[in-house]
């Protein structure tokens, strides 16, 4: 009975809040109720206040919009309030749209289906084992498994080909749904662990092989449902007597869960990852207080509990080691710090060398996350912060809000891992070398620092770094990586358009296109691929849709140099006029006046062009951009090659 | 005014499945008469109901209960005491 007053409150607050729009306020609440309430008539309720609700909504908080086409073998109409809701708390704005049962190959292949004109941003794919590999369990009834191989490889074969098809002609992102390994099966559960081609390892396979597919498919995520109905328990994941009389693939016990995996998994697709883990030491690193306890005294190392502080350590090492930056943030005496560092190594999984920086003193945490921020040229919201004090973690939230707080249970450290790895902060479909180096790449970065407050001059300090700027085909450089910087460039950006995989595909493959990426590297280590740009082509002008440059390397001459590289290529290609454009977003300021700084003059837009848009020019034929002196310039024969092609073409 | 007939619980729950207000939840509203009572919201209906009372209809009985009325006739039917 309390717990419904609760539930009638938070849904009267909800109301409330949507009424007088406070999208903040509504979405908290929220939040609370469904943390408090399984029942269906909640998550209805929120889906139909949130869909009221979108004009408060969208703008206050900021939600992605997304217009979202759900493909499908089976029902998921149930499923859809749900999907809406755990989208808004997860920000994003569903716009859906659902497609008929068994239609998904003329639904994805067809010009004028209902999908296409639809103009989905966001594709989800439901099929089940019937639709993908109908004969699959017939061939591995008899536990001999001839076809088996040749079923799977002809399914992975035939959605690779549709998804293929499919991206040729539209930049949606793509969302795979994966098989749920069948629960009953007719070799049983001990022929299905042992025979090698059971319909169990059949679907594990199969699995495995879709994945492969959706990697090789740009801006595709494979959705990894069979783990979900795992951790869920598989004998429960599905409701035969629903399956069998309404096609509902799980049952409704799990559609909250569904739901948040499902949004969890795409929104890989449209957001970055965060960069930095900000962990405090006492009673979260390790156990006990250093200043009370000395360096001795803290628990840490293989016996319990200190092996519980253990496994957060080695958790942190490998998330550093995929790219993620751990910095400390602790209130301590440095000296203490460095003590305990160095005198229990051996219980540590971690060393200082570790971490991107060290914030240890007695201010305010959140002064001491600004000043990480500013030292590492990272928007707060590329950060989480890790405290077991709850103090600590309030303060931080109501002084940040960006900032991601995870706080640690201070009496339960065994939980802390799973705490940290239920979030979907630091999720990546991908992982590149410059990810892998990032650490590197950010005590490079501090050294740089050093040298530029030593040295005289800015000329002098810039020759002295020994700069070598390689350009290439952004095609030729890993794509991903190019996608990856399209997706998190924040400052200077100068129209931040977040192209896709299949967009910047078509830049290069346009007559006199150019999808150029530039590398960077100097006396301190190699940034690689730090900026991009797209122009095309029209007429005797050339176009510059996107350039932009991750912020690590921005005021040393690397913008000129790629700007000048554009103007080099489009003269090649017979341009004679370079039009740049600008859109002003909250955080790209630093960019704002690039084009006139290099000579570039305000000139009308085109037709059609975005209102938003400030559009420059600069007479190719009258003047020649050129790059800075200090920089020593590689080139990339094979694009120079493409680019000359397309201008004889 | 509101309708006596229909306990609370399920009134709410209705009215939340088929986004209307709950003193429009009344015995003989049925999917003939209510335009957002299409079959996907009848599928709806059913799993909320079932979740929230702790039953499972039988899914040849399902298609036949289209008001409130015999919903509600169905649950008691299966011991539930609204």
């Amino acid at each position: 009975m309390q717990a419904d007053s609760k539930r009638n409150e938070l849904r009267q607050r909800i109301k409330d809040a949507l009424a007088g729009r406070e999208a903040r306020a509504a979405v908290e609440f929220a939040r609370n109720l469904l943390a408090i309430s399984t029942k269906a008539s909640d998550v209805l309720f929120c889906a139909t206040c949130f869909a009221g609700g979108a004009e408060t909504l969208v703008p206050q908080m900021g939600l992605k919009r997304l217009r979202t086409y759900l493909v499908r073998s089976v029902t998921l109409e149930p499923m859809l309030p749900y999907l809406s809701t755990e989208a808004v708390l997860s920000g994003f704005f569903l716009d859906l749209r659902i497609g008929g049962y068994g239609s998904y190959v003329s639904e994805l292949l067809q010009p004028e289906s209902e999908l296409a004109r639809f103009q989905p941003e966001l594709v989800v794919i439901a099929l089940d084992m019937e639709e993908i590999a109908g004969r699959l369990p017939a061939l591995c009834a008899d536990g001999l498994g001839a076809g088996v191989e040749g079923e799977i490889e002809e399914a992975a074969a035939r959605l690779g080909q549709l998804l293929r098809s499919f991206r040729s002609g539209s930049s949606a992102r793509v969302l795979l749904h994966g098989l749920v390994i069948p629960e009953v099966t007719s070799a049983g559960e001990v022929g299905d662990a042992n025979l090698p081609y059971s319909l169990m390892n059949a679907v594990l396979r199969l699995n495995q092989r879709l994945a492969e597919v959706c990697r090789a498919t740009p801006d595709c995520v494979f959705f990894d449902v069979d783990r979900l109905a795992a951790r869920h328990g598989r004998a429960r994941w599905r409701d035969q007597r629903m399956f069998l009389a309404s096609r509902l693939p799980l049952s409704a016990e799990f559609f909250s869960a569904y739901a948040r995996g499902l949004v969890r998994s795409f929104a890989t697709l449209f957001r970055a990852p965060r960069k930095v883990l900000c962990t405090d030491l006492d009673n979260t690193l390790w156990g006990g207080i250093l200043g009370e306890d000395g360096a001795d005294g803290i628990a840490t190392g293989s016996a319990f509990p200190g092996n519980c502080y253990l496994e957060y350590q080695r958790y942190l090492k490998q998330l550093s080691q995929r790219g993620v930056l751990l910095a400390v943030v602790s209130k301590n005496n440095q000296a203490d710090v460095e003590e305990a560092f160095q005198t229990r190594a051996a219980d540590l999984a971690l060393s200082l060398d570790d971490f991107v920086a060290r914030k240890i003193g007695w201010g305010e945490k959140a002064d001491a996350l600004r000043e990480l921020a500013q030292d590492l040229s990272l928007g707060l919201d590329s950060f989480v912060f890790v405290d077991d004090n709850p103090a600590e973690c309030a303060a931080m939230r109501s002084q940040l809000p960006e900032v991601a707080v995870v706080e640690a249970p201070a009496d339960e450290p065994w939980k802390l891992v799973d705490l940290v790895a239920e979030q979907p902060y630091f999720d990546a479909i991908l992982v590149t070398d410059d990810d892998v180096h990032r650490l590197q790449e950010y005590k490079a970065q501090t050294q740089r620092e050093e040298l530029a407050r030593s040295a005289g001059s800015r000329e002098e300090f810039l020759a002295s770094m020994e700069m070598v700027c390689t350009f290439q085909s952004a095609l030729q450089a890993p794509l991903a990586r190019a996608v990856q910087l399209l997706a998190k460039t924040n400052q200077f950006n100068l129209t931040t358009r977040r192209r896709s995989a299949a967009e910047v595909e078509q830049f290069s493959a346009a007559p006199g296109g150019q999808a150029v990426v530039v590398r960077v590297r100097d006396r301190f280590g190699d940034a690689g691929v730090v900026g991009l740009a797209l122009a095309s082509n029209r007429g005797d002008s050339c176009s510059i849709d996107s350039l932009l440059l991750s912020c690590r390397v921005i005021g040393r001459g690397v913008e000129t140099a790629l700007l000048a590289y554009v103007a080099e290529q489009a003269v090649r290609t017979g341009a004679r006029r370079l039009v740049g454009e600008f859109v002003a977003t909250k955080k790209n300021a630093p960019c704002s006046t690039f084009y006139p700084d290099h000579g570039f003059v305000r000139c009308a837009a085109p037709e059609g062009a975005a209102t938003d848009a400030m559009f420059y020019e600069f007479d190719l034929t009258a003047a020649t951009l050129s790059s800075p002196e200090w920089i020593t310039l590689e080139g990339n024969e094979q694009h120079e090659l493409s680019a000359s092609t397309a201008f004889t073409a | 005014m509101s309708s006596p007939q229909v306990p609370p619980s399920l009134r709410e729950l209705l009215s939340d499945v088929f986004e209307i207000s709950p003193e429009e939840v009344i015995p003989e509203l049925s999917s003939t008469t209510l335009e957002n009572w299409d079959s996907f919201r009848h599928l709806q209906a059913v799993l909320a109901l079932e979740g929230e009372y702790g039953v499972q209809f039988d899914p040849q009985r399902v298609p036949e209960l289209t008001t409130v009325a015999l919903l509600q006739a169905e649950l008691e039917k299966k011991g539930v005491r609204l």
